[in-house]
Protein backbone atom coordinates (compact mmCIF):
# COMPACT_ATOMS: atom_id res chain seq x y z
CA UNK A 1 0.00 0.00 0.00
CA UNK A 2 3.05 2.21 -0.22
CA UNK A 3 3.48 2.71 3.56
CA UNK A 4 7.04 2.16 4.77
CA UNK A 5 8.04 -0.84 6.91
CA UNK A 6 5.46 -2.95 5.07
CA UNK A 7 2.65 -1.54 7.19
CA UNK A 8 -0.65 -2.84 5.83
CA UNK A 9 -4.00 -1.62 7.15
CA UNK A 10 -5.74 -4.82 6.15
CA UNK A 11 -3.29 -6.87 8.17
CA UNK A 12 -3.59 -4.50 11.12
CA UNK A 13 -7.34 -5.00 11.01
CA UNK A 14 -6.85 -8.75 10.79
CA UNK A 15 -4.76 -8.59 13.96
CA UNK A 16 -7.41 -6.41 15.63
CA UNK A 17 -10.13 -8.88 14.58
CA UNK A 18 -8.06 -11.74 15.96
CA UNK A 19 -7.37 -9.98 19.24
CA UNK A 20 -11.00 -8.95 19.78
CA UNK A 21 -12.07 -12.59 19.39
CA UNK A 22 -9.33 -13.69 21.77
CA UNK A 23 -10.11 -11.03 24.36
CA UNK A 24 -13.85 -11.80 24.34
CA UNK A 25 -13.28 -15.54 24.51
CA UNK A 26 -10.75 -15.31 27.31
CA UNK A 27 -13.01 -12.97 29.25
CA UNK A 28 -16.05 -15.25 29.10
CA UNK A 29 -14.22 -18.56 29.40
CA UNK A 30 -11.45 -17.82 31.87
CA UNK A 31 -11.20 -14.36 33.40
CA UNK A 32 -14.80 -13.83 34.49
CA UNK A 33 -15.48 -17.34 35.92
CA UNK A 34 -12.20 -17.40 37.84
CA UNK A 35 -12.82 -13.91 39.19
CA UNK A 36 -16.37 -14.80 40.18
CA UNK A 37 -15.14 -17.89 42.00
CA UNK A 38 -12.51 -15.87 43.82
CA UNK A 39 -15.08 -13.24 44.80
CA UNK A 40 -17.40 -16.00 46.05
CA UNK A 41 -14.62 -17.52 48.11
CA UNK A 42 -13.68 -14.10 49.51
CA UNK A 43 -17.30 -13.59 50.49
CA UNK A 44 -17.38 -17.04 52.12
CA UNK A 45 -14.27 -16.33 54.19
CA UNK A 46 -15.45 -12.81 55.03
CA UNK A 47 -18.73 -14.27 56.31
CA UNK A 48 -16.84 -16.87 58.31
CA UNK A 49 -14.68 -14.13 59.75
CA UNK A 50 -17.63 -11.94 60.68
CA UNK A 51 -19.44 -14.93 62.22
CA UNK A 52 -16.35 -15.78 64.23
CA UNK A 53 -16.02 -12.15 65.35
CA UNK A 54 -19.67 -12.09 66.37
CA UNK A 55 -19.25 -15.29 68.36
CA UNK A 56 -16.08 -13.94 69.90
CA UNK A 57 -17.84 -10.74 70.91
CA UNK A 58 -20.76 -12.72 72.33
CA UNK A 59 -18.39 -15.01 74.24
CA UNK A 60 -16.51 -12.01 75.55
CA UNK A 61 -19.74 -10.39 76.74
CA UNK A 62 -20.77 -13.65 78.40
CA UNK A 63 -17.38 -13.92 80.06
CA UNK A 64 -17.70 -10.37 81.38
CA UNK A 65 -21.17 -11.10 82.62
CA UNK A 66 -19.99 -14.29 84.31
CA UNK A 67 -17.08 -12.45 85.87
CA UNK A 68 -19.41 -9.75 87.15
CA UNK A 69 -21.68 -12.42 88.56
CA UNK A 70 -18.75 -14.13 90.23
CA UNK A 71 -17.71 -10.83 91.72
CA UNK A 72 -21.22 -10.24 93.15
CA UNK A 73 -22.00 -13.82 94.02
CA UNK A 74 -21.48 -13.39 97.81
CA UNK A 75 -23.81 -10.42 97.97
CA UNK A 76 -26.23 -12.18 95.72
CA UNK A 77 -26.20 -15.30 97.89
CA UNK A 78 -26.75 -13.19 101.00
CA UNK A 79 -29.58 -11.31 99.38
CA UNK A 80 -31.11 -14.52 98.15
CA UNK A 81 -30.83 -16.07 101.62
CA UNK A 82 -32.56 -13.10 103.20
CA UNK A 83 -35.18 -13.23 100.52
CA UNK A 84 -35.61 -16.96 101.01
CA UNK A 85 -35.95 -16.53 104.79
CA UNK A 86 -38.51 -13.81 104.27
CA UNK A 87 -40.41 -16.01 101.89
CA UNK A 88 -40.17 -18.92 104.32
CA UNK A 89 -41.52 -16.76 107.17
CA UNK A 90 -44.29 -15.54 104.97
CA UNK A 91 -45.09 -19.08 103.93
CA UNK A 92 -45.08 -20.43 107.47
CA UNK A 93 -47.26 -17.53 108.60
CA UNK A 94 -49.65 -18.31 105.82
CA UNK A 95 -49.59 -21.98 106.79
CA UNK A 96 -50.28 -21.11 110.42
CA UNK A 97 -53.06 -18.82 109.40
CA UNK A 98 -54.54 -21.53 107.23
CA UNK A 99 -54.24 -24.09 110.09
CA UNK A 100 -55.87 -21.69 112.52
CA UNK A 101 -58.64 -20.95 110.10
CA UNK A 102 -59.12 -24.63 109.52
CA UNK A 103 -59.19 -25.33 113.28
CA UNK A 104 -61.66 -22.51 113.85
CA UNK A 105 -63.79 -23.84 111.10
CA UNK A 106 -63.70 -27.36 112.55
CA UNK A 107 -64.62 -26.06 116.00
CA UNK A 108 -67.40 -23.90 114.58
CA UNK A 109 -68.70 -26.82 112.54
CA UNK A 110 -68.55 -29.09 115.57
CA UNK A 111 -70.37 -26.52 117.67
CA UNK A 112 -72.95 -26.08 115.02
CA UNK A 113 -73.41 -29.84 114.72
CA UNK A 114 -73.66 -30.20 118.49
CA UNK A 115 -76.22 -27.41 118.67
CA UNK A 116 -78.22 -28.99 115.92
CA UNK A 117 -77.96 -32.34 117.66
CA UNK A 118 -79.08 -30.85 120.96
CA UNK A 119 -81.87 -29.04 119.24
CA UNK A 120 -82.96 -32.23 117.59
CA UNK A 121 -82.73 -34.11 120.89
CA UNK A 122 -84.58 -31.36 122.72
CA UNK A 123 -87.34 -31.20 120.17
CA UNK A 124 -87.57 -35.03 120.33
CA UNK A 125 -87.73 -34.87 124.13
CA UNK A 126 -90.48 -32.21 124.05
CA UNK A 127 -92.54 -34.36 121.75
CA UNK A 128 -92.00 -37.37 124.04
CA UNK A 129 -92.95 -35.30 127.09
CA UNK A 130 -96.12 -34.07 125.39
CA UNK A 131 -96.96 -37.60 124.36
CA UNK A 132 -96.23 -38.90 127.83
CA UNK A 133 -98.28 -36.06 129.39
CA UNK A 134 -101.07 -36.73 127.03
CA UNK A 135 -100.94 -40.38 127.79
CA UNK A 136 -100.70 -39.71 131.51
CA UNK A 137 -103.59 -37.24 131.36
CA UNK A 138 -105.58 -39.70 129.40
CA UNK A 139 -104.75 -42.42 131.85
CA UNK A 140 -105.51 -40.15 134.71
CA UNK A 141 -108.79 -39.11 133.14
CA UNK A 142 -109.63 -42.66 132.37
CA UNK A 143 -108.71 -43.81 135.88
CA UNK A 144 -110.66 -41.02 137.56
CA UNK A 145 -113.69 -41.63 135.37
CA UNK A 146 -113.58 -45.32 136.13
CA UNK A 147 -113.24 -44.63 139.87
CA UNK A 148 -115.99 -42.01 139.85
CA UNK A 149 -118.25 -44.34 137.89
CA UNK A 150 -117.49 -47.16 140.38
CA UNK A 151 -118.00 -44.82 143.22
CA UNK A 152 -121.23 -43.62 141.64
CA UNK A 153 -122.29 -47.19 141.16
CA UNK A 154 -121.36 -47.95 144.77
CA UNK A 155 -123.21 -44.94 145.97
CA UNK A 156 -126.14 -45.75 143.78
CA UNK A 157 -126.16 -49.34 145.00
CA UNK A 158 -125.81 -48.21 148.49
CA UNK A 159 -128.65 -45.72 148.04
CA UNK A 160 -130.70 -48.40 146.45
CA UNK A 161 -130.09 -50.67 149.30
CA UNK A 162 -130.84 -47.89 151.70
CA UNK A 163 -134.07 -47.23 149.93
CA UNK A 164 -134.96 -50.72 150.25
CA UNK B 1 27.57 -34.45 45.99
CA UNK B 2 29.34 -37.83 45.94
CA UNK B 3 32.61 -38.35 44.10
CA UNK B 4 30.99 -40.63 41.54
CA UNK B 5 28.35 -38.03 40.65
CA UNK B 6 31.00 -35.37 40.32
CA UNK B 7 32.93 -37.50 37.83
CA UNK B 8 29.73 -38.20 35.82
CA UNK B 9 28.81 -34.49 35.71
CA UNK B 10 32.31 -33.56 34.58
CA UNK B 11 32.23 -36.24 31.86
CA UNK B 12 28.85 -35.01 30.58
CA UNK B 13 30.02 -31.42 30.51
CA UNK B 14 33.23 -32.33 28.66
CA UNK B 15 31.22 -34.45 26.24
CA UNK B 16 28.95 -31.47 25.45
CA UNK B 17 31.95 -29.20 24.93
CA UNK B 18 33.60 -31.64 22.54
CA UNK B 19 30.38 -32.39 20.73
CA UNK B 20 29.74 -28.71 20.11
CA UNK B 21 33.33 -28.20 19.01
CA UNK B 22 33.14 -31.10 16.57
CA UNK B 23 29.83 -29.74 15.30
CA UNK B 24 31.40 -26.35 14.71
CA UNK B 25 34.31 -27.90 12.78
CA UNK B 26 32.14 -30.24 10.74
CA UNK B 27 29.63 -27.59 9.70
CA UNK B 28 32.21 -25.05 8.70
CA UNK B 29 31.30 -23.74 5.21
CA UNK B 30 27.63 -24.85 5.29
CA UNK B 31 25.62 -21.70 4.90
CA UNK B 32 22.15 -20.75 3.73
CA UNK B 33 21.37 -19.97 0.12
CA UNK B 34 19.91 -16.65 1.30
CA UNK B 35 22.23 -13.91 2.42
CA UNK B 36 22.09 -12.66 5.98
CA UNK B 37 20.89 -9.33 4.64
CA UNK B 38 17.92 -10.94 2.89
CA UNK B 39 17.00 -12.95 5.97
CA UNK B 40 17.22 -9.93 8.24
CA UNK B 41 15.22 -7.79 5.87
CA UNK B 42 12.52 -10.41 5.55
CA UNK B 43 12.41 -10.91 9.29
CA UNK B 44 11.76 -7.20 9.73
CA UNK B 45 9.52 -6.42 6.79
CA UNK B 46 7.95 -9.78 5.78
CA UNK B 47 8.03 -8.66 2.18
CA UNK B 48 8.94 -11.81 0.35
CA UNK B 49 7.46 -14.66 2.41
CA UNK B 50 3.70 -14.61 2.42
CA UNK B 51 1.23 -17.30 3.48
CA UNK B 52 -2.20 -17.90 2.04
CA UNK B 53 -5.05 -17.35 4.52
CA UNK B 54 -7.52 -20.10 3.57
CA UNK B 55 -7.00 -19.14 -0.08
CA UNK B 56 -8.74 -15.79 0.50
CA UNK B 57 -5.69 -13.55 0.63
CA UNK B 58 -1.96 -13.54 1.12
CA UNK B 59 -0.92 -12.49 4.60
CA UNK B 60 2.26 -12.12 6.60
CA UNK B 61 3.22 -15.25 8.54
CA UNK B 62 2.54 -13.37 11.78
CA UNK B 63 -1.18 -13.28 10.96
CA UNK B 64 -1.23 -17.06 10.75
CA UNK B 65 0.75 -17.16 14.01
CA UNK B 66 -1.78 -14.82 15.62
CA UNK B 67 -4.74 -16.96 14.56
CA UNK B 68 -2.95 -20.10 15.69
CA UNK B 69 -2.15 -18.58 19.10
CA UNK B 70 -5.76 -17.43 19.46
CA UNK B 71 -7.02 -20.90 18.52
CA UNK B 72 -4.72 -22.58 21.02
CA UNK B 73 -5.61 -20.15 23.80
CA UNK B 74 -9.36 -20.36 23.22
CA UNK B 75 -9.24 -24.16 23.08
CA UNK B 76 -7.26 -24.20 26.32
CA UNK B 77 -9.71 -21.75 27.92
CA UNK B 78 -12.68 -23.83 26.78
CA UNK B 79 -11.22 -27.03 28.23
CA UNK B 80 -10.44 -25.25 31.49
CA UNK B 81 -13.94 -23.73 31.61
CA UNK B 82 -15.67 -27.08 31.06
CA UNK B 83 -13.48 -29.47 32.99
CA UNK B 84 -11.51 -27.49 35.56
CA UNK B 85 -13.43 -24.43 36.76
CA UNK B 86 -16.57 -26.34 37.89
CA UNK B 87 -14.28 -28.43 40.12
CA UNK B 88 -12.62 -25.47 41.80
CA UNK B 89 -12.16 -25.91 45.56
CA UNK B 90 -11.99 -23.45 48.43
CA UNK B 91 -8.46 -24.64 49.13
CA UNK B 92 -6.94 -24.54 45.65
CA UNK B 93 -4.78 -27.17 44.02
CA UNK B 94 -1.67 -26.35 41.98
CA UNK B 95 -3.37 -25.70 38.64
CA UNK B 96 -6.22 -23.75 40.22
CA UNK B 97 -3.67 -21.68 42.10
CA UNK B 98 -1.84 -20.95 38.84
CA UNK B 99 -5.04 -19.77 37.15
CA UNK B 100 -6.05 -17.70 40.16
CA UNK B 101 -2.61 -16.12 40.38
CA UNK B 102 -2.75 -15.25 36.69
CA UNK B 103 -6.14 -13.58 36.97
CA UNK B 104 -5.25 -11.95 40.26
CA UNK B 105 -2.01 -10.54 38.86
CA UNK B 106 -3.72 -8.65 36.04
CA UNK B 107 -6.72 -7.74 38.17
CA UNK B 108 -4.40 -6.43 40.88
CA UNK B 109 -2.38 -4.49 38.30
CA UNK B 110 -5.56 -2.84 37.04
CA UNK B 111 -6.79 -2.11 40.56
CA UNK B 112 -3.51 -0.68 41.81
CA UNK B 113 -3.02 1.61 38.79
CA UNK B 114 -6.62 2.59 38.30
CA UNK B 115 -8.39 2.17 41.65
CA UNK B 116 -11.49 4.14 40.65
CA UNK B 117 -12.31 2.31 37.38
CA UNK B 118 -10.81 -1.06 36.57
CA UNK B 119 -13.37 -3.73 35.60
CA UNK B 120 -12.91 -3.48 31.84
CA UNK B 121 -9.23 -2.62 32.13
CA UNK B 122 -8.52 -5.83 34.06
CA UNK B 123 -10.17 -7.96 31.38
CA UNK B 124 -8.27 -6.15 28.62
CA UNK B 125 -4.80 -6.36 30.13
CA UNK B 126 -5.46 -10.01 31.03
CA UNK B 127 -6.14 -10.81 27.38
CA UNK B 128 -3.28 -8.62 26.12
CA UNK B 129 -0.83 -10.04 28.64
CA UNK B 130 -1.70 -13.64 27.88
CA UNK B 131 -1.58 -12.93 24.14
CA UNK B 132 1.85 -11.27 24.27
CA UNK B 133 3.33 -13.95 26.53
CA UNK B 134 1.98 -16.97 24.70
CA UNK B 135 2.54 -15.32 21.31
CA UNK B 136 6.19 -14.76 22.13
CA UNK B 137 6.69 -18.24 23.55
CA UNK B 138 4.96 -19.60 20.45
CA UNK B 139 8.07 -18.76 18.43
CA UNK B 140 10.03 -21.37 20.36
CA UNK B 141 7.90 -24.23 19.06
CA UNK B 142 8.91 -23.53 15.46
CA UNK B 143 5.63 -24.60 13.88
CA UNK B 144 6.09 -24.86 10.14
CA UNK B 145 3.95 -23.25 7.46
CA UNK B 146 4.21 -23.24 3.67
CA UNK B 147 4.80 -19.92 1.95
CA UNK B 148 3.06 -18.99 -1.28
CA UNK B 149 6.37 -19.66 -3.04
CA UNK B 150 6.31 -23.21 -1.75
CA UNK B 151 9.04 -22.90 0.86
CA UNK B 152 8.51 -24.08 4.42
CA UNK B 153 9.12 -21.55 7.14
CA UNK B 154 8.87 -21.46 10.93
CA UNK B 155 6.00 -19.32 12.14
CA UNK B 156 7.30 -16.24 13.96
CA UNK B 157 5.91 -14.56 17.06
CA UNK B 158 2.77 -12.62 16.06
CA UNK B 159 4.11 -9.41 17.54
CA UNK B 160 7.37 -9.56 15.61
CA UNK B 161 5.28 -8.22 12.71
CA UNK B 162 4.93 -4.47 12.91
CA UNK B 163 1.26 -4.69 11.88
CA UNK B 164 0.45 -6.79 14.95
CA UNK B 165 2.39 -4.44 17.20
CA UNK B 166 0.60 -1.42 15.72
CA UNK B 167 -2.74 -3.17 16.18
CA UNK B 168 -2.07 -3.90 19.85
CA UNK B 169 -0.57 -0.46 20.50
CA UNK B 170 -3.52 1.31 18.90
CA UNK B 171 -6.03 -0.90 20.69
CA UNK B 172 -4.36 -0.10 24.00
CA UNK B 173 -4.57 3.58 23.14
CA UNK B 174 -8.25 3.28 22.27
CA UNK B 175 -8.86 1.50 25.57
CA UNK B 176 -7.07 4.32 27.40
CA UNK B 177 -9.17 6.84 25.45
CA UNK B 178 -12.37 4.99 26.40
CA UNK B 179 -11.29 5.13 30.05
CA UNK B 180 -10.78 8.89 29.70
CA UNK B 181 -14.23 9.35 28.19
CA UNK B 182 -15.88 7.14 30.81
CA UNK B 183 -14.13 8.89 33.67
CA UNK B 184 -13.97 12.53 32.58
CA UNK B 185 -15.98 12.91 29.38
CA UNK B 186 -14.53 15.46 26.97
CA UNK B 187 -11.85 16.44 29.44
CA UNK B 188 -10.72 12.79 29.43
CA UNK B 189 -10.51 12.86 25.64
CA UNK B 190 -8.29 15.91 25.90
CA UNK B 191 -6.11 14.26 28.49
CA UNK B 192 -5.70 11.18 26.31
CA UNK B 193 -5.05 13.08 23.11
CA UNK B 194 -2.36 15.04 24.94
CA UNK B 195 -0.33 11.81 24.89
CA UNK B 196 -0.80 11.36 21.15
CA UNK B 197 2.61 9.72 20.80
CA UNK B 198 1.49 6.89 23.07
CA UNK B 199 0.19 4.49 20.40
CA UNK B 200 3.35 4.95 18.34
CA UNK B 201 5.67 4.49 21.29
CA UNK B 202 3.72 1.48 22.56
CA UNK B 203 3.59 -0.17 19.16
CA UNK B 204 7.22 0.37 18.30
CA UNK B 205 8.44 -0.58 21.76
CA UNK B 206 6.64 -3.88 21.47
CA UNK B 207 7.75 -4.41 17.90
CA UNK B 208 11.35 -3.42 18.58
CA UNK B 209 11.67 -5.57 21.67
CA UNK B 210 10.29 -8.67 20.02
CA UNK B 211 12.07 -8.04 16.74
CA UNK B 212 15.43 -7.70 18.43
CA UNK B 213 14.98 -11.18 19.87
CA UNK B 214 13.94 -12.50 16.51
CA UNK B 215 16.88 -10.88 14.73
CA UNK B 216 19.42 -12.20 17.16
CA UNK B 217 17.92 -15.67 16.90
CA UNK B 218 17.91 -15.45 13.10
CA UNK B 219 21.52 -14.31 13.20
CA UNK B 220 22.53 -17.17 15.42
CA UNK B 221 20.69 -19.73 13.32
CA UNK B 222 22.05 -18.31 10.07
CA UNK B 223 25.54 -19.44 10.95
CA UNK B 224 25.11 -23.14 11.38
CA UNK B 225 28.33 -23.28 13.30
CA UNK B 226 26.65 -21.26 16.04
CA UNK B 227 23.62 -23.55 16.13
CA UNK B 228 24.97 -25.77 18.91
CA UNK B 229 24.28 -24.99 22.56
CA UNK B 230 24.20 -21.23 21.93
CA UNK B 231 20.56 -21.12 20.64
CA UNK B 232 19.40 -22.54 23.94
CA UNK B 233 20.85 -19.57 25.78
CA UNK B 234 19.73 -17.11 23.11
CA UNK B 235 16.22 -18.53 22.98
CA UNK B 236 15.88 -18.28 26.74
CA UNK B 237 17.30 -14.77 26.86
CA UNK B 238 15.49 -13.27 23.92
CA UNK B 239 12.26 -15.16 23.96
CA UNK B 240 11.33 -16.07 27.51
CA UNK B 241 12.62 -12.87 29.05
CA UNK B 242 11.10 -10.76 26.31
CA UNK B 243 7.83 -12.55 26.72
CA UNK B 244 7.78 -11.73 30.40
CA UNK B 245 9.15 -8.22 30.16
CA UNK B 246 6.98 -7.08 27.26
CA UNK B 247 3.87 -8.57 28.84
CA UNK B 248 4.55 -6.61 31.98
CA UNK B 249 5.55 -3.40 30.19
CA UNK B 250 2.51 -3.15 27.90
CA UNK B 251 -0.03 -4.12 30.54
CA UNK B 252 1.61 -1.85 33.09
CA UNK B 253 1.72 1.13 30.74
CA UNK B 254 -1.85 0.61 29.59
CA UNK B 255 -3.19 0.40 33.14
CA UNK B 256 -1.06 3.34 34.28
CA UNK B 257 -2.28 5.66 31.53
CA UNK B 258 -5.83 4.34 31.87
CA UNK B 259 -5.78 5.14 35.58
CA UNK B 260 -4.34 8.59 34.92
CA UNK B 261 -6.89 9.70 32.34
CA UNK B 262 -9.93 8.11 33.97
CA UNK B 263 -9.30 9.60 37.41
CA UNK B 264 -12.02 12.09 38.26
CA UNK B 265 -10.51 15.40 39.38
CA UNK B 266 -12.37 17.66 41.74
CA UNK B 267 -12.93 21.12 40.18
CA UNK B 268 -10.65 23.74 41.71
CA UNK B 269 -12.46 26.45 43.68
CA UNK B 270 -12.41 29.80 41.89
CA UNK B 271 -10.18 32.20 43.81
CA UNK B 272 -11.90 35.45 42.79
CA UNK B 273 -15.33 34.32 43.83
CA UNK B 274 -14.02 32.89 47.05
CA UNK B 275 -12.22 36.14 47.84
CA UNK B 276 -15.32 38.19 47.01
CA UNK B 277 -17.42 36.04 49.28
CA UNK B 278 -14.88 36.46 52.07
CA UNK B 279 -15.08 40.24 51.69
Amino acid sequence: MGIPLNIDWQQILLHVFNFVILAGGLYFLLYSPVKKFMAKRDEHYRKMDSDANEKLASASALEKEAQARLDNVEDEIKAKRVKAEEELDKYSALQMQAANDKADKIIADAKKAADEERQTILSGADRDIIDMTKSLAAKMVHASTDAAFGQFLDIAERDAQNDK
Amino acid sequence: MSKKRKIISLAVWLGLVFASLIGVLLTNGLESHESIREIMRDAVLHESNKISLFGIMEVNPAVISAFTVTGILLLFALIVRIFVIPKFKLIPGKFQLLLEQLVQFFDGLAKSNSPHRNGFLGAYIFAAGVYIFVGTIFELFGLQAMTTHGFPMALPAPLSDINAAIALGCMSYIIILSGGIAGNGLKGVGQTLKDFSLPISMSFRLFGALLSGLLVTELVYYYTSLSFVLPVVVAVLFTLLHALIQTYVLTMLTSLFYGEVSEVHEPKPKKKKAAAKAN
